[in-house]
């Protein structure tokens, strides 16, 4: 695909005192892509989305939303960083679903879908109604417009995350390990629903440990390691020869711990 | 005793035909408890000197009726006014400006120090360290000024002591509320395009509701009694109302039970208003009976 990319992120830096989080990470997602982030625990998958969403500032570096600058604004010769109203604007384009789900818990399935709509994008409440009811047909949940969070399953708040973050259609969605608070038997909804959000063509960074699941839907990977793109490229490459040893290590613990996990789970 | 059923007995029992199991004690307290109070009832009752018709000529006393009204009215603007400024001085507390936190944390420290009593003084006496009055550009032109003394009555000094002596509990009190919500829910919220202004209105206080509501209670009520302090500064309050009476008719019981009543009669409806607010901002909860709170 060519054109500007949807994201562009180049060369961020961002650190925790001494530790550097992430150490240099440069990434392009064009229109339509899925990309998956894969990588160890602690290597920074969720601070890149956080930075990319803007819920973390970022050291050094730059990213770029469909060409324009995320964050900051050219100011003579350098640049400055944006009001927070001007943040908000720029984050209504990006949806993100959280691994703890993180619904309102004080709304009603009806009212986490279009609050958003009504209070950020002015939307009538009629008009946001009906995408709520349309996006919770869409995740299989119709028959859950009233209830509240807390009277659902992990893998339904999933499903409810990820209508809610679709209903300002976004430019991209972010999803930071939307199945790994779930019970096993509850991964598959969820992974269903993106599967249809990817065959109908929308920009998504996913990070995941569900390999299977990523080498399915993605187009790419990302594999991170300590703060770093340790390798990218065509979901194709991972089985290839081409996977560094790191990777390999990686793949082949991953694969093995789940298989297990499998064998022994609620999984049929 | 333990019953081992054979193999052969298994399914022969039905728990809901089971008898209640005897509770000797809930009997023994049950009467404890029943004698204790009928006691108390025949105390009450029987005893002249609580001269009961007195009470009954003296409770909707006009100036016993006026002096609650000033205690409910100075409680009432004292919890508004003192729980917006608490908000607010909660937030400065957790801004990342260092200043503000300063000064709120230095307000809050100040205020709840010092004695209620101590402050409604204060305030009264205000005219002593400022004679007047004036807004303007700080050593600048002024373009009003008024005398402190026309200014400074009793009751805006009651008003400016009791706000500013709750609004630093208060404060406290919506910190520990704010802190209560999972950050994550800022950050959803945020994530979603709402401003900081609407994550913090819409998403996180309604949520730290639930844990400010009940200590905010207690503090109303301790409020409530405390505007019979104001009695000092010659604010004729519900307390100081029924002291006028029996600083003259010496018939102090019963006038003081006046005065109990109407407390607890503002107290219930504050308790009344506070279940409603538990429910209102408990709602998507499960209440410690399991039903779901909508
Ligand atoms: N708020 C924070 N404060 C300090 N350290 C953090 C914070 N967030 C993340 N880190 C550190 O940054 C590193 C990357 O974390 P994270 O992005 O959560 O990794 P991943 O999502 O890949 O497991 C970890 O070493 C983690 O301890
Ligand atoms: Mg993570």
């Amino acid at each position: 695909m060519t054109g500007v990319p949807v994201l562009s992120v180049r060369n961020i830096r961002r650190s925790f005192g001494e530790h550097a989080a992430l150490d240099g990470v440069s990434l392009d997602v064009a229109q339509g892509e899925v990309v998956a982030v894969i990588g160890p625990s602690g290597s920074g998958k969720s601070t890149l989305v956080r930075c990319v969403h803007q819920l973390e500032p970022i050291d050094s570096g730059a990213m770029y939303l469909d060409g324009e600058l995320l964050g900051h604004e050219h100011a003579g010769d350098r640049v400055r960083p944006l009001p927070p109203r001007r943040v908000a604007e720029q984050r209504r384009r990006m949806g993100m679903v959280f691994q703890q789900f993180q619904l309102f818990p004080h709304w009603t399935v009806t009212r986490n879908i279009t609050e958003a709509q009504v209070r950020v994008h002015g939307r009538d409440r009629a008009q946001a109604h009906e995408r709520a009811v349309e996006l919770l047909a869409k995740v299989g949940l119709a028959d859950k417009a009233d209830a509240y969070s807390r009277q659902l399953s992990g893998g339904q708040q999933q499903r409810v995350a990820i209508a809610r973050a679709l209903a300002t259609r976004p430019r991209i969605m972010l999803l930071d390990e939307p199945t790994s608070a779930l019970d096993p038997e509850l991964v598959d909804e969820v992974l269903t629903v993106i599967r249809d959000l990817a065959a109908a063509g929308l920009t998504m960074i996913i990070v995941t440990h569900e390999i299977a699941f990523a080498l399915e839907v993605a187009d790419r990977f990302v594999f991170m390691d300590r703060g770093r793109v340790v390798e990218q490229g065509p979901v194709a490459d991972v089985l290839g020869d081409g996977r560094s040893d790191r990777l390999r290590a990686f793949l082949s613990r991953y694969t093995q711990q789940r298989g297990s996990a499998r064998e022994e789970g609620a999984r049929v | 005793m333990t019953t081992t059923a054979t193999p052969h007995d298994l399914g022969h029992v039905d728990v809901a035909t089971a008898r209640p199991r005897p509770r000797p004690w809930r009997w023994l307290l049950g009467a404890l408890i029943a004698v204790g109070l009928a006691q108390v009832a025949w105390f009450v009752t029987h005893n002249p000197r609580f001269e009961w018709p007195v009470v009954a000529e003296y409770l909707f006393d006009p100036n016993v009726l006026a002096g609650l009204g000033t205690s409910v009215l100075l409680t009432v603007v004292a919890m508004l006014a003192g729980s917006v400024l608490g908000v607010l001085l909660a937030l400065g507390q957790l801004a990342d400006f260092g200043p503000v936190r300063w000064v709120c944390t230095l307000y809050i420290g100040l205020f709840r120090g010092i004695p209620p009593l101590v402050q409604l003084l204060f305030w009264f006496n205000l005219a002593y360290l400022l004679p007047r009055l004036s807004i303007g550009v700080p050593f600048g032109p002024t373009f009003g000024s008024w005398s402190t003394n026309d200014l400074i009555t009793p009751l805006t000094a009651a008003l400016i002591g009791l706000t500013l002596h709750e609004a630093a509990y208060m404060a406290e009190i919506v910190r520990a509320g704010i802190l209560s919500v999972d950050p994550g829910q800022r950050d959803a919220a945020m994530a979603m395009g709402f401003t900081g202004g609407q994550t913090f209105l819409r998403v996180v206080l309604p949520q730290a509701m639930r844990v400010i509501i009940p200590p905010s209670g207690s503090q109303f009520i301790s409020l409530l009694k405390g505007t019979s302090l104001v009695s000092v500064i010659a604010m004729t309050d519900l307390l100081h109302a029924v002291q006028t009476v029996y600083n003259q008719t010496y018939q102090i019981v019963p006038m003081l039970i006046v005065a109990c009543f109407w407390y607890l009669v503002v107290v219930t409806a504050l308790s009344f208003l506070q279940q409603r607010l538990e429910r209102r901002f408990g709602r998507g909860q499960r209440s410690t009976r399991g039903e779901w709170l909508a």
